[in-house]
């Protein structure tokens, strides 16, 4: 997968000035699969990054160009096929169903793409420390086990890139590593990239790439 | 577990109104249709009061006319001008005997003796109100004749009975045979009559037409008579239109034929405005059922965002709502039919029945067709509405 970036610029951000190094009103093209850390400090535009991304915001000038294709074309049905075949993300916000129990959450997602088994599920469950919360309506769980099914729930689906924004941000280093290891088996398995946006913690990990804002 | 996510903010009050709302007002509508089919195939049977809606109109007799000022004949503009109106379907003169014709008794056949001057008219069959046999060729062994009603009332109740004849019963009228006398310009004949049957509607002795086209041949004088007397047939519900042309034509019609046509006109209005109330209640409840799952979706609005964007698509989304919706209006649309029936069958038929008033049973597959008619219109419209929402909701 390509990505290009043309001249790109968030019209909320269009009054800050910029580093000449920043993504922002630059000329650059990503090729995955590669591992990419976005590292900037808040309020800088990280959640507006992969949220462009993934289509969800359009409030922006530039060209973003996905394998030769303008995003800015596509309509929501090739949206909603990227994001079920191509593209996986893991929202600053989670966005799990906090009526659903972790499994059902899990579930809904797996339903759909038939992506892992049943004992794959388990096994990520376990590795990530949360196999006993199964059952438990996700409402009811601290943030940092919400952050692990949001983790867990964005592997359950074929990718070729992986949106992250600030995943381990409510886990310690310990298990944000343990989760980080998970990710990039999950990534090398699909032959896919990812980008991980950060408050500036490298989690320890050896990127292929860093990118500025 | 899709639907299980979509339905899960929806209340059950919300639902048990809308359900009822849409129950009332399907039902309502059911009804009023059936009824009026009901009443429809009421319209066309061969019922005193409900016959087609035929009537004969005459021009009014005034003095001018009786000094031979003004004629009571339609001219063959006025003619021209009946069938031009759209709420006459049909227009049809009397025809006159143009001859003299005079009527005795057959000795022997149970009549008291007398001779009478009388008057010949025909009607095309399709308005004989009556069911006779109404055939006439030259070999036929007697003119088939129809009296009005009132004719022997007025034999048997006046005349008999201040000239101290016996009276007479249809029965035997219609078993005595008739010389007719035929008195031409040139030729004279007496022929045999029989007294076939007796017409509420029309006051006119009535022959076949076939046996006057003979008979004006034979012995008329060849003058064309200009008809005095139309039958015309007009469209339910038009006794307004009927009330106008008789005021611009001068028309005089019978009280009790006015009345008919008044009677089926209001029955008309009747059924209208009900059917209409009816079909107003069913889109209410309609619009309230939209409103039902327009607040379902508004209320689902995070989990329809978050299940597309982590890969539902709209087609998924709106394939299980449509499911929930059509299982649950296919419930109210059953259940709306069934109440329908039991109603109509317990208390209005049963209503009517007391009443005296018989109604043919149509069917009742047109109902159901019309039920099912809403449930696909319901379906269709909760499914534009469901889908551009659900769109809506993936935009932003």
């Amino acid at each position: 997968m390509t990505i290009e970036f043309k001249d790109v610029l968030p019209i909320p951000l269009a009054d800050y000035s910029h580093e000449p190094d920043s993504v922002w009103k630059s000329e650059f093209t990503l090729n995955f699969p590669s591992k990419i850390l976005l590292n900037a400090s808040s309020g800088k535009g990280k959640s507006t990054f992969i949220n462009l991304l993934y289509g969800l915001r359009k409030d922006y000038q530039g060209e973003v160009i996905l394998d030769g294709t303008l995003i800015s074309t596509l309509n929501l049905d090739q949206w909603v096929d990227l994001r079920r075949q191509r593209l996986s993300v893991i929202f600053q916000d989670l966005q799990l169903f906090p009526e659903l129990t972790v499994w059902q959450n899990l579930n809904l997602k797996n339903e759909l793409t038939q992506h892992q088994t049943e004992e794959k599920m388990n096994e990520m469950l376990e590795t990530l420390g949360i196999a006993d919360k199964k059952e438990q309506s996700c409402k009811t769980l601290s943030l940092g086990q919400q952050q692990r099914v949001a983790i867990i729930r964005s592997l359950l689906q074929p990718f070729e890139l992986l949106l992250m924004d600030e995943p381990f941000s409510h886990l310690d280093e310990k298990n944000a590593s343990i989760a980080l290891e998970l990710i990039c088996e999950e990534t090398n398995k699909n032959q896919a990239g990812f980008i991980l946006s950060s408050l500036g913690s490298r989690h320890g990990f050896n990127y292929d790439q860093e990118l500025k804002l | 577990m899709l639907r299980k996510i979509l339905f899960r903010n929806s209340t059950n009050f919300q639902f048990i109104f809308a359900t009822i709302g849409a129950l009332v007002g399907l039902t309502a509508l059911c009804l009023s249709f059936q009824l009026m089919l009901d009443v429809r195939s009421f319209h066309s049977g061969e019922d005193e009061l409900f016959g087609p809606n035929s009537v004969v109109i005459q021009k009014k007799v005034t003095k001018f006319s009786t000094l031979g000022m003004n004629s009571t004949d339609f001219t063959e503009e006025d003619i021209q001008a009946l069938q031009n109106k759209t709420f006459i379907t049909d227009v049809a003169p009397f025809q006159s005997a143009d001859f003299q014709v005079a009527i005795s008794e057959v000795k022997g056949d149970g009549l008291p003796p007398f001779y009478a001057d009388m008057f010949f008219q025909s009607i095309p069959d399709r308005f004989m109100d009556i069911e006779v046999d109404w055939e006439w060729n030259e070999n036929s062994e007697y003119i088939p004749i129809v009296l009005p009603k009132d004719f022997i009332m007025i034999i048997n109740y006046g005349i008999a009975q201040s000239q101290g004849f016996n009276q007479i019963s249809e029965e035997l009228l219609m078993a005595a045979r008739l010389n007719i006398h035929l008195k031409g310009e040139t030729k004279k004949e007496i022929m045999m009559g029989r007294v076939v049957g007796f017409s509420q509607k029309i006051s006119s002795i009535l022959v076949p037409q076939s046996f006057l086209d003979y008979a004006n041949a034979k012995y008329g004088s060849g003058n064309k008579v200009s008809p005095s007397r139309v039958f015309i047939t007009i469209k339910d519900d038009s006794y307004g239109e009927l009330e106008d042309l008789m005021e611009e034509m001068n028309l005089d019609i019978a009280k009790s034929a006015i009345d008919v046509v008044k009677i089926k006109t209001i029955i008309g209005v009747i059924i209208g405005i009900f059917g209409i109330a009816a079909l107003l209640i069913t889109l209410l409840s309609l619009m309230g059922f939209v409103q039902y799952s327009q607040l379902v979706l508004s209320k689902a609005s995070y989990e329809i965002q978050t299940l597309l964007r982590i890969g539902y698509s709209v087609k998924m989304i709106v394939k299980t709502f449509i499911l929930q919706m059509a299982i649950i209006f296919g419930a109210i649309t059953l259940a709306a039919i069934s109440v329908m029936l039991i109603t109509k069958i317990a208390f209005v038929d049963t209503w009517l029945d007391k009443n005296g008033i018989h109604l043919e049973e149509s069917s009742i597959l047109p109902t159901i067709g019309l039920a099912l008619l809403c449930f696909i219109l319901f379906i269709l419209s909760n499914y534009l509405n469901v889908r551009k929402t659900v769109r809506q909701l993936g935009k932003t």
